[in-house]
């Protein structure tokens, strides 16, 4: 199973997700960043469940959240849920498929992609 | 600088078009031309087109639209140039056509923006619209722009105390407005008791995206729009000396975080507010000085919180406005009365140029039974991506 991370970078220390190329930091111009695993405590932010889904998902409704890490690192992700899921609740971020297939210069690969789930504490 | 105003305008009627895509385009180009009295062949004076759209080659199967429509409208060797920046795309080609005249490098430019989204299913649609997303934080996920739209609502909502109810209430106002436009897509008034009405609630205006309704959003429409350039100094020259000239008077663009989670504080739509503070700067006006307004209200959310960033109202009292009828057509601040995105429809690259035309209208005093009286300075807020890149246009006749 694929890990998620944290990018930090080398030369000031802010903590990223997505990957980026360059860092955020405005004060700062580092381009190299150590890879740390990301999961575990956060915190909903805000969330929403979506019935009309894109093509490939054959589920008739996903949740989605935006969490908040203990480090402060923010990411988005699918909530593994449905019930009672409230704004500021204390959450486990977990590692599972998110997309069983994607659409890749004209070729379906199938292969699954992994991404963040989130399921309760 | 010179100035650089708009002359002639055109607009096709949204919704399902029945044309081929490129007809639909070259509709509106001519109208515009025809409205300013620009000829074709020998006796062209376009410099230069820009066509804005999102997706022509990604959904229509058309690549390089503005080539083409030079050829089909016979204004060649004019330059011609596609231009895509997402649902701002449309707004972003009036910006480079300021830009063209301003710099003296052109007298005469056709801007149009064109979108053909009813071309493809619901499903490929919304997969298409959510290309823009981040493609490792957010689109692999299977999130959409409507899924960030209820992320966003309920941050509203947990923040400022609005409610489901006052989206309802902004999208009968905007879909009251869209029966006085006969461009509008969707020309039926919506009563508000209807839509939320918590006893049949879920069958009249059932959840798409929690907390937001289908009332929340707009619709899936086709549709093109279009707008003839000219510079004030060669108005009379190029044979638009006739012409009633509609100034653009100040453009701002701003970007944001591609990543809606990295925003600092992530209910915020910084770039709405820097595109247009950059614009009134331009411009040397403020929010007081807007008599009317187009605001990019894909979900009914955003223009609430597009009509606090520019400056109408507090933070968080935007939807307090709405309810009190501030924004309606009789009142102090009157806000897509076009019918907006959620009723005239919102084909992603022609709804810049739409704005335009709107508020073209509305500064002649052409607007028929939705015209604002006096009005004399427009503002339209052109919404790209999740508010990472927003266009923000000025037009006065002052």
């Amino acid at each position: 199973m694929d890990q998620m991370y944290a990018y930090k970078c080398t030369k000031c220390g802010k903590l990223h997700h997505p990957r980026y190329v360059v860092c955020q930091n405005p004060e700062c111009d580092g381009r190299e960043f150590e890879k740390l695993p990301l999961e575990g405590k956060c915190r909903l932010l805000t969330w929403t469940r979506v019935y009309n889904l894109p093509e490939g998902y054959m589920c008739p409704w996903l949740n989605f959240g935006i969490v908040e890490f203990e480090n402060g690192v923010r990411v988005t992700g699918q909530i593994g849920f449905d019930e009672e899921i409230e704004s500021g609740m204390e959450l486990n971020a977990t590692i599972g498929v998110v997309r069983e297939k994607s659409i890749l210069y004209k070729e379906t690969v199938t292969a699954p992609q992994y991404g963040f789930i989130f399921q309760k504490a | 600088m010179r100035n650089v105003g708009i002359v002639g305008v055109g607009h096709t009627k949204f919704g399902k078009s029945e044309l081929p895509f490129i007809d639909m385009v070259c509709a509106a180009a001519l109208e515009a031309m025809d409205d300013a009295g620009a000829k074709t062949g020998n006796k062209n004076v376009i410099n230069q087109v820009f066509v804005g759209t999102m997706g022509a080659g990604m959904v229509s199967r058309i690549s390089g639209i503005a080539s083409a429509v030079v050829d089909t409208l016979n204004i060649r060797p004019a330059m011609a140039e596609t231009i895509e920046n997402g649902p701002a795309s449309g707004a972003s080609a009036i910006k480079l056509g300021y830009m063209a005249i301003a710099s003296g490098m052109c007298d005469c430019v056709l801007v149009i923006g064109a979108e053909g989204m009813r071309a493809v299913s619901g499903w490929e649609g919304t997969d298409f619209v959510a290309t823009m997303l981040h493609p490792e934080g957010e689109y692999k996920y299977g999130l959409t722009l409507p899924a960030f739209a209820g992320l966003f609502t309920r941050l509203c909502m947990d923040k400022y105390g609005l409610e489901s109810r006052d989206l309802s209430i902004v999208s009968v106002k905007n879909h009251a407005n869209a029966c006085k436009n006969p461009c509008a897509h969707i020309q039926a008034p919506v009563v508000l008791e209807r839509i939320t009405n918590k006893a049949y609630i879920n069958a009249t205006n059932p959840i798409v995206a929690d907390p937001l309704r289908q009332y929340d959003m707009c619709p899936v429409s086709d549709g093109a729009a279009a707008v003839l350039l000219v510079a004030e100094d060669k108005k009379a020259e190029l044979g638009f000396g006739d012409k009633k000239f509609v100034k653009i008077a100040g453009i701002g663009s701003a970007t944001d975080t591609h990543v809606v989670a990295n925003r600092e504080v992530p209910s915020d739509l910084l770039a709405v507010r820097l595109s247009a503070e950059m614009a009134y700067k331009m411009a040397g006006v403020g929010p007081a000085d807007i008599d009317v307004a187009e605001l990019h209200d894909a979900f009914q959310i955003l223009e609430i919180a597009e009509s606090e960033e520019v400056g109408f109202f507090k933070r968080g009292e935007g939807h307090i406005a709405a309810r009190n009828g501030e924004t309606a057509l009789n009142g102090s601040k009157p806000i897509n009365t076009s019918g907006g995105l959620k009723a005239k429809g919102h084909p992603l690259g022609a709804t810049g140029v739409s704005q335009v035309v709107e508020l073209v209208r509305q500064l002649r005093g052409e607007a028929g039974e939705r015209q604002i009286p006096d009005a004399k300075t427009g503002l339209a807020v052109n919404f790209g991506g999740f508010g990472n890149n927003v266009v923000s246009t000025i037009l006065t006749t002052k």
